[in-house]
């Protein structure tokens, strides 16, 4: 059955319910006109309409027992990694040789092999044989694959190659050697910048596979695989459609017997059956932040709470901004979500300064910032004392007028790097946002003293030494905030913020 | 999968304890129980209620599915001994919801693996039809309900579930 044809059916079928019951064949035969495979297929469900009696009339009943005996999906797959495999070590597969069957996910088995013409091992996924027969399928999937194979990220696994053997379709990809995050997180409650460290990762991942073109469409935590050197790799981009949730080819693969996806972190959208994208996979990723930082999903029932862990403040407050972004990619309607991976990876890389914070080995690199804007917030207003002084010198309106502007900028530069400096004292974690804020204006208010400061000068011109003591202040303004400030932001390591920041200035 | 599943597991448990054996419970009681009781816990996750109904729903789908074919397998390994609807000994809570056939004395009942599977194709060519069963049967939303979390008129709800069932009795039959 074709959604056209179905649709055609769909129409006279409505049409003929609408008419009253004696009419209805009539009408029915004199709509269809010479179709009459139309007209069978029609009159076939309106006979099975008027005789549908209790069927599916009440919802389903349950037995206790089931539900309670029912085992949650994914719990299946973990174990008993042989489990259907057709091939076993030795077995040459092509240009593949088998080492091991390796696990078992939904469509298939996964093979560690090794690629006998560039002597690699991959890990090689046989996907459904369903799709050897359908066309078109195999032509959606070559063309996923061949998008998946585009993206070049490290916390993307690398597609090798989409294989025929034997009648056999085989996805053959960078073999990852490690736990998922699924072991990793059932392991235990994780720190702040762990989960901060795993939540970059897989951001930029998904940024370089969305501006590929690809959407994962099932990211969980069993898709992320961390590897010994604690690298975050998301598998199964280009494939994960297939057994996908939400998909209307499912029906030719999960006949025999494969599990419709997991719901846990599928968006609103995708379990309504509406349109997928990029936002889904954002809405996945909110859930999965969500739970590496309880240690169970979000909308899990809050019955065994994770064993509780020593806790720094600065790690209560990387935890606080974490929660944020992953309440943010968790909104039920996708237009106020996150919108784009790239501005997600924007986002965490941002709060590198707060994770920075969290270790003690920084501490007094940003003591050396805060430093620095507390002498240059105090050197402002004693600079305003020559000032008072070369007023006098220069005489008349010019005189008052530098004094006015050297004040007003002198005041708003030095009022906001106090500001920057009690915000780093007592609310780290809002420094890069007060940073991105304040950014402009404090270039602004810099420049503008460093320029009345040298028109000073020159208006004081020889008539006192003022204009050499206002053209040195005027140097040691720009010297300090054009070289020395952005040399203790970079040690304190909260430079990035800063180079944002001057880009959006200009 | 702790979310909704392990609620709905939950409230099996406790009336398993509670009511004579046999007894089976609804799908829209079991549901709307898991709702009020997670949402009691945390009333913000659930702002968006008929996003929790349709994971219940499709949790509810798997669930029967997935003991469905536990005991058609555990039936299998016993040998063929075969129970079948005229075997009058059978109890009758084999024959319950998510077994294999349905039970002559309650007429609603079906086969679940084979609903599933007509589903499954159904939703190949109407999405939109399949959604509305797996809500209303498996869910036990009403047409009301159905139609906020897909998104439609309920009387829109009322067509297509109506041809839906038509078609799903025909494919049950054999007949599609």
């Amino acid at each position: 059955m074709t959604p056209q044809r179905w649709s055609q059916i769909k129409g006279v079928f409505n049409g003929a319910l609408e008419r009253p019951a004696g009419e209805r064949m009539v009408w029915l035969r004199a709509e269809c006109g010479t179709d009459l495979t139309l007209f069978e297929e029609a009159e076939k469900l309106l006979r099975s309409h008027d005789t549908l009696g209790p069927f599916l009339d009440r919802p389903a009943d349950v037995d206790p027992e089931d539900l309670a005996l029912a085992v949650p999906p994914g719990a299946a797959s973990d174990d008993g990694a042989a489990a259907g495999a057709i091939w076993h070590s030795g077995d040459r597969v092509g240009e593949f040789e088998i080492i091991r069957p390796i696990g078992r996910g939904g469509m298939g088995v996964v093979y560690l092999a090794t690629d006998r013409r560039l002597h690699r091992n991959v890990a090689l996924k046989s996907l459904p044989v369903a799709l050897a027969g359908n066309t078109e399928l195999r032509e959606r999937l070559k063309r996923e694959a061949r998008a998946a194979a585009t993206i070049t990220d490290p916390a993307v696994a690398t597609v090798y190659s989409l294989e025929e053997v034997e009648g056999h379709l085989l996805l053959a990809s960078e073999f990852l050697d490690g736990p998922t995050l699924r072991t990793v997180i059932n392991e235990g409650p994780m720190d702040a910048a762990t989960v901060h460290a795993i939540a970059l990762q897989v951001a930029r991942g998904l940024r370089a596979a969305h501006e590929a073109g690809v959407v994962h469409r099932d990211l969980k935590p069993e898709n992320i695989v961390i590897t010994p050197g604690g690298a975050a790799k998301i598998v199964d981009f280009g494939i994960a459609w297939l057994e996908g949730p939400g998909h209307t080819h499912q029906a030719k693969l999960t006949r025999s017997g494969a599990m419709i996806g997991t719901p846990a972190y599928m968006a609103p959208e995708q379990l309504m059956g509406q349109s997928v994208d990029a936002r889904t996979d954002i809405y996945a990723f909110g859930v999965i932040v969500a739970e590496m930082l309880s240690g169970r999903h979000p909308l899990s029932v809050a019955d065994a709470a994770p064993a509780a862990r020593e806790r720094t403040p600065e790690d209560d407050v990387l935890t606080g901004l974490l929660q944020r972004i992953a309440d943010h990619c968790r909104q039920t309607s996708p237009a106020r979500r996150v919108r784009t991976a790239r501005e997600l990876a924007d986002r965490l890389d941002g709060m590198a300064g707060v994770v920075g914070a969290a270790k003690p080995a920084q501490r007094t690199t940003r003591f050396w910032w805060e430093f620095h804007q507390g002498a240059a917030a105090v050197s402002y207003v004693v600079m305003l004392v020559p000032a008072w002084f070369a007023r006098t010198t220069i005489g008349g309106v010019e005189g008052r007028s530098f004094f006015i502007a050297t004040t007003c900028a002198a005041v708003m530069a030095s009022m906001l790097r106090l500001h920057l400096w009690f915000t780093s004292r007592q609310h780290p974690t809002e420094l890069p946002w007060a940073r991105r804020r304040s950014a402009a204006w404090i270039r602004l208010a810099d420049i503008l003293v460093v320029v009345s400061l040298v028109i000073g000068a020159a208006l004081v011109a020889a008539q006192s030494v003022l204009d050499v003591v206002l053209l040195v202040l005027a140097v040691g303004a720009a010297v300090s905030f054009m070289v020395i400030e952005p040399s203790t932001a970079r040690a304190a390591g909260i430079e990035h913020e800063a180079g944002k920041a001057g880009g959006a200035a200009r | 999968m702790p979310l909704v599943y392990d609620e709905l597991r939950r409230i099996a448990a406790r009336y398993m304890g509670r009511e004579r054996p046999g007894q089976t419970l609804d799908a829209t009681g079991l549901v709307n129980e898991a709702f009020v009781r997670l949402a009691a816990e945390r009333t913000r996750q659930f702002e968006n209620r008929t996003h929790f109904l349709a994971i219940a729903a499709l949790s509810m789908r798997q669930i029967l599915v997935q003991r469905a074919r536990t005991k058609r397998a555990i039936k299998r390994d016993a040998g063929g001994q075969q129970v079948t609807l005229d075997d009058a000994s059978a109890p009758p809570s084999a024959v319950r919801a998510g077994f294999e056939r349905p039970d002559p004395d309650r007429p609603g009942d079906v086969d679940v693996l084979a609903l599933d599977e007509a589903l499954t194709r159904l939703a190949a060519f109407d999405p939109e039809q399949a959604q509305i069963v797996e809500l209303r049967y498996f869910g036990g939303l009403t047409v009301e309900e159905t139609a906020e979390a897909v998104g439609v008129s309920p009387a829109t709800v009322k067509r297509q579930w109506a041809m839906a069932r038509a078609w799903l009795k025909q494919a049950l039959e054999g007949g599609a």
